[in-house]
């Protein structure tokens, strides 16, 4: 997969974000510099307090870097204010949560549709109705949240993350609420998601098997990026993962 | 259990605020209201102690009449009386009272002083004296028919110093005198906001009422005696077919006391129905901010149940919760009381009422009433949401969503139209004829009914007052239209101060349109005549019936008529007598009489109203004893019946039948009739000329006039726009603090929200539009419900002659615009905490 004309979508330079003050410093992030490829599926792993949702969340234009710069698309966040940083997220982020990602009192199109609506834009119907297609949505559109099975809600919210046609589509344990069927149906979605629609995936995960979906994997321990493994197996992942722990 | 109660509360500092703020709201109209009444209370009491300080007797008259709406005249006194009583062994000094009706003129060749509403405008007597109740600031006191003393704020008011002219219209018409003195009553510049024209005594008796007679006699003692002893003494020189007795001192300051305290207790009484309004919508927002606690607080309850807390724990935990919400609210509305009050001090003087200076009273009871009702509401109002929070199953803990139950509530749709329809069941009996006093019931029931079915309405209604909206703010408009929607119980319960008020505010305006509709009917079906001069004095004063005599007189006017009233004494009950001039009133005023002529009401006739007749079984020849302001009877003859007893009541006399005597009677309006082809605009000119010279009373043509009369109901709007403003504050910190509550249990999706794309402006679109939807609400089931209301009160006053109804339009689009700013303006602080909600904390919270 590592082929000379991979682009980067977005990259991180030196990112450090330290926590607390004086002497009960903590270093979430500690110099992390770490690319991410156009039209790859890339993972980032760790243990609990490895950084790696701080390293989402900064990446995001969600949480401020306390020094070093990441960048989307060739715009560096930290010089942005929080209006563009708003309209960043809108226009070439698509997210993806663990949970609660949907807007209760909305219908499951108007989730969908929600960056694009919230940005005043048509966006690309074609491509809305393929989205749409690809998550199996076309009988639920109608449909409330509380009327969606918790598979069906995270469908919603994959075909959110997809509708805008974003530069990156970050998501935090996205699978973490859900039973393994439902969660490998998920993550098949966004597998087929970049293979088929081109898109880009940021995944963080602390689950090997849903890990061995991407095509690549950044192992975080310590706010600091300690491996990198490509073309992954739940297998590999596992032994990667006790080696680190060790 | 105690402790766990106290620690929640303490750990949510922001919501003990923000229940509190309701109770607070309550608490200070109750406690500002009556810290005020007993202030001006103590204070009027210690004017009178002042000014009656020197004053050992009083001698007056024992015949009273009183007339309607509390108005009484007392019979005077032969003048020659003081020097009887100056005769009296014991007694040093006596003089003469008058107190009449008087109008200062000012500068400007206005009357000044309020006309109508204010005050009431006095003339009467400043000497120097011992026990006088006038003393003189600057100047001296007036003597001879060429003086006249002002009080000092009266002075001030229309920029009079000492060696001016001013014009002083009274019943012998209006004149001109030279300033000699300014004058103080006690220790204030005058009392009460009255304007006080003084003269020396032959000149008041003269100009302010009939020569030779005067209203009381005040007594100084030689210090031989006690006042009983003295006034005893005095009493004596009386006999009892004199009718006069003597006071003391104590007794008349006593009495003046007294009345001055049931003057004010009406306006307390006015201010405490606004209070307790106040404090029962103030109630709503209380119930509701304890049902929102108690639905965020599930989860944390579920998981005390499950811990082994019994339901009664949690329910007092929470009643433990609301008492200390109560006394913490209520003591701080007490302190804002004070402030209220103060207020109210500043205010007054500020509309002409000039305030004795005195400090504020704050009466233990007022203290207690305050922190026992705050506590008594707060608790009353939480009891439902504390049994509600006890009845939370410990599963609960386990569910992912905290929301509030959404349940279908038919049992509360039933209740609730079962109300409604015993509410409107006993309307539609009063209107098939039962009593009239079933009414208020039958609009109670309404009223509960509606507010119990309010969340059954609140969903379908807010998503189609959402609908422009969504329609113009996209998805935002589509969220607040949701939000409105999604929780229906606590959307109608957010609304229904609004509901309560609009309710109110549209039912008065209702009856006062109609009101208005009627008099403008009445005027044009009655007033024949070209022009009216009219006065908007109430029961007090009025033109002196001098001018109709003048106005006459101007070339180009046919004839010029005066109306008044008199009061009478009539089979031991107080009457207020229409008073006409039978020569001038033809063709000009209409009172429909049947089958006579004005011409036939002579000295001793009268006409009564075909009404009276037929209930009191009178017919024309029929006596009728009538006793008027000086004590005499008069048996007066029935010369017809009329028709119409709308305006003139059911009985008019001629003003011939008192010419002469000691009794007062003022026109109301002097209506002019021109003469065929007279040159209009002339005419109009020489009619404001008289009318400018003396100083009183406003030109009006037909048109003009019978507007202006319909007009008076808007009096009324006071009270509608005190209502309206009450509501207003009330309405805007119950959904201010609701929104708040809102946004803090939607951090979650205010976060995930921002985090896909929502910007902070679009997050207070969605807030504001929530709360505009939710103020609207109330607004609309508030108006429907205020028509109903408005009718319901037209009907119940058709035997007062009211007979068509009228929806009042501007008021409702009024409102309507009004209850949007409302949401607008309460929906500031919640919008702006809503974009400071931190996207990754939000996110975060599980």
């Amino acid at each position: 997969m590592t082929s000379p004309t991979l682009t980067v979508a977005a990259s991180t330079h030196g990112a450090t974000k330290i926590y607390g003050k004086d002497d009960s410093v903590v270093y979430a992030l500690n110099d992390v510099s770490v690319d991410f490829y156009s039209g790859q599926f890339t993972a980032i792993m760790g243990p609990s307090g490895s950084g790696k949702s701080t390293l989402m969340h900064c990446i995001a234009g969600l949480d401020e870097l306390t020094e070093g710069s990441a960048i989307i698309d060739g715009e560096d966040l930290s010089k942005m204010s929080d209006k563009n940083l708003t309209e960043l997220r809108r226009e070439k982020i698509g997210f993806i949560f663990q949970s609660f990602n949907l807007v209760p009192t909305l219908t499951a199109d108007e989730n969908i549709r929600l960056p694009l609506l919230l940005g005043n834009k048509k966006g690309n119907e074609e491509w809305i109705q393929r989205v749409i297609d690809t998550v199996h949505l076309q009988d639920r559109l109608t449909h409330r949240p509380s009327e969606l099975s918790g598979g069906q809600q995270q469908r919603v919210a994959v075909a959110r993350a997809l509708a805008s046609e974003p530069r990156i589509i970050l998501a935090d344990e996205p699978t973490g609420n859900l039973d393994s069927t439902t969660g490998g149906e998920i993550l098949s979605f966004m597998r087929m998601a970049v293979d088929q629609l081109d898109q880009t995936i940021v995944m963080v995960t602390h689950d090997p098997v849903a890990a061995a979906y991407a095509d690549r994997i950044v192992f975080l321990a310590d706010g600091k990026v300690v491996s990198e493994m490509l073309e992954p197996t739940a297998e590999k992942v596992l032994d990667r993962m006790k080696s680190l722990g060790n | 259990m105690f402790r766990i109660a106290l620690k929640s509360i303490l750990g949510r500092k922001a919501r003990l605020v923000l229940t509190s703020l309701a109770v607070i709201l309550g608490t200070a109209f109750l406690s500002g209201t009556s810290i005020f009444s007993a202030t001006l209370d103590r204070t009027f009491n210690n004017l009178f102690q002042d000014v009656f300080a020197n004053i050992d007797g009083y001698v007056r008259s024992t015949e009273v009449v009183e007339g309607d709406f509390g108005l009484i005249e007392r019979q005077r006194i032969p003048a020659e009386t003081v020097q009887k009583v100056l005769a009296v062994p014991g007694v040093a000094d006596a003089v003469p009272d008058i107190q009449a009706f008087a109008r200062i003129v000012g500068k400007d060749g206005k009357p000044i002083g309020a006309e109508g509403a204010g005050p009431p405008t006095f003339g009467s007597v400043a000497v120097e004296f011992k026990g006088a109740l006038w003393t003189i600031a600057e100047g001296k006191f007036p003597s001879g028919p060429k003086e006249v003393a002002l009080d000092e704020s009266s002075a001030e008011k229309a920029g009079y110093v000492v060696g001016d002219t001013v014009k002083v219209i009274a019943q012998a018409g209006s004149r001109e005198f030279t300033l000699v003195g300014i004058a103080s009553y006690g220790d204030v510049r005058s009392p009460g906001g009255a304007t006080f024209a003084l003269f020396d005594v032959p000149t008041a008796a003269e100009f302010l009422g009939k020569p030779g007679f005067v209203d009381a006699i005040l007594v100084v003692g030689d210090g031989t005696r006690t006042d009983e002893a003295l006034a005893n003494e005095i009493d004596k020189i009386f006999d009892p077919s004199a009718k006069v007795e003597t006071l003391t001192g104590a007794e008349i300051t006593k009495e003046t006391q007294d009345d001055i305290g049931e003057a004010l207790s009406f306006f307390s009484i006015f201010l405490s129905i606004f209070s307790v309004i106040a404090l029962g919508v103030g109630s709503f927002v209380i119930y509701n901010v304890f049902s929102i606690s108690a639905a965020q607080r599930q989860r944390e309850n579920a998981l005390l149940r499950a811990l082994g807390a019994s339901r009664s724990q949690i329910t007092r935990s929470m009643l433990i919760e609301s008492v200390v919400v109560g006394l913490f609210g209520s003591i701080a509305g007490f302190i804002g009381g004070i402030g209220i009050s103060k207020l109210l001090g500043v205010a007054l003087p500020a509309l002409g009422f000039d305030l004795p200076s005195g400090g504020l009273v704050v009466t233990q009871s007022a203290v207690i009433t305050t922190i026992f009702v705050g506590l008594l509401v707060t608790v009353l109002s939480a009891i439902l949401p504390a049994r509600r929070a006890g009845k939370v199953p410990p599963l609960a803990a386990m569910r992912a969503t905290a929301l509030e139950t959404t349940g279908k509530g038919t049992k509360q749709l039933l209740i609730g139209l079962g109300f409604i329809a015993v509410g409107i069941a006993i309307v539609g009996a009063v209107i098939g004829g039962a009593d009239n006093n079933y009414l208020g019931l039958g609009i109670v029931g309404v009223f509960v009914g509606t507010i119990v079915i309010g969340p059954n309405v609140a969903r379908p209604v807010a998503l189609f007052l959402g609908r422009p909206a969504a329609a113009l703010r996209g998805v935002t408009g589509t969220m607040a239209r949701q939000n409105a929607a999604r929780n229906p119980k606590r959307t109608s319960r957010t609304s229904s101060p609004v509901l309560i008020g609009v309710a109110l505010v549209t039912a008065v305006s209702a009856l006062a349109a109609s009101i208005n509709g009627q008099i403008s009917d009445i005027f044009t079906e009655q007033f024949k005549g070209d022009y009216a001069i009219s006065v908007s004095a109430q029961g007090f004063g009025g033109l002196s019936p001098s001018l109709a005599n003048d106005i006459g007189k101007i070339d180009g006017v046919k004839n010029a008529t005066g109306i008044g009233t008199a009061l009478a004494k009539i089979d031991n009950k107080g009457r207020t007598l229409t008073v006409i001039s039978p020569d001038t009133i033809e063709g000009n005023y209409d009172i429909g009489l049947i089958n006579a002529s004005y011409s036939s009401l002579d000295k001793d006739g009268i006409f009564i109203s075909r009404s009276l007749a037929e209930r009191d079984n009178l017919s024309v020849g029929s006596v009728i004893t009538v006793v008027l302001g000086d004590a005499v009877p008069r048996d007066l003859t029935v010369r017809a019946l009329y028709e119409h007893d709308d305006l003139a009541g059911n009985r008019v006399i001629s003003r011939e039948t008192f010419a002469g005597t000691t009794v007062s009677s003022f026109d109301f309006g002097i209506y002019i009739n021109l003469e065929d082809g007279a040159e209009n605009t002339a005419v109009r000119a020489a009619l404001q000329k008289a009318v400018d010279d003396y100083g009183q009373g406003k030109l009006l043509s037909r048109d003009e006039y019978i507007d202006e009369q319909a007009g008076q109901v808007n009096q009324l709007l006071g009270l509608i726009y005190g209502l309206l403003f009450l509501s207003v504050i009330i309405a805007i910190v119950g959904i201010i603090i609701t929104l708040l509550l809102s946004v803090f249990e939607r951090q979650r999706e205010l976060g995930l929200l921002r985090a896909v794309g929502m910007t902070r402006k679009q997050v207070r679109t969605t807030v504001r539009w929530e709360s505009v939807i939710t103020s609207l609400l109330g607004a609309v089931t508030g108006i429907i419900l205020g028509i109903g209301l408005g009718w319901v009160i037209v009907f119940a006053l058709r035997d007062q002659g009211l007979s068509s109804f009228q929806i009042p339009i501007g008021t409702t689009i009024f409102i309507m615009v009004m209850s949007f700013f409302v949401g607008l303006i309460a929906a500031i602080y919640p919008a702006w905490r809503a974009t400071k909600v931190d996207i990754l904390s939000a996110l975060n919270t599980n």
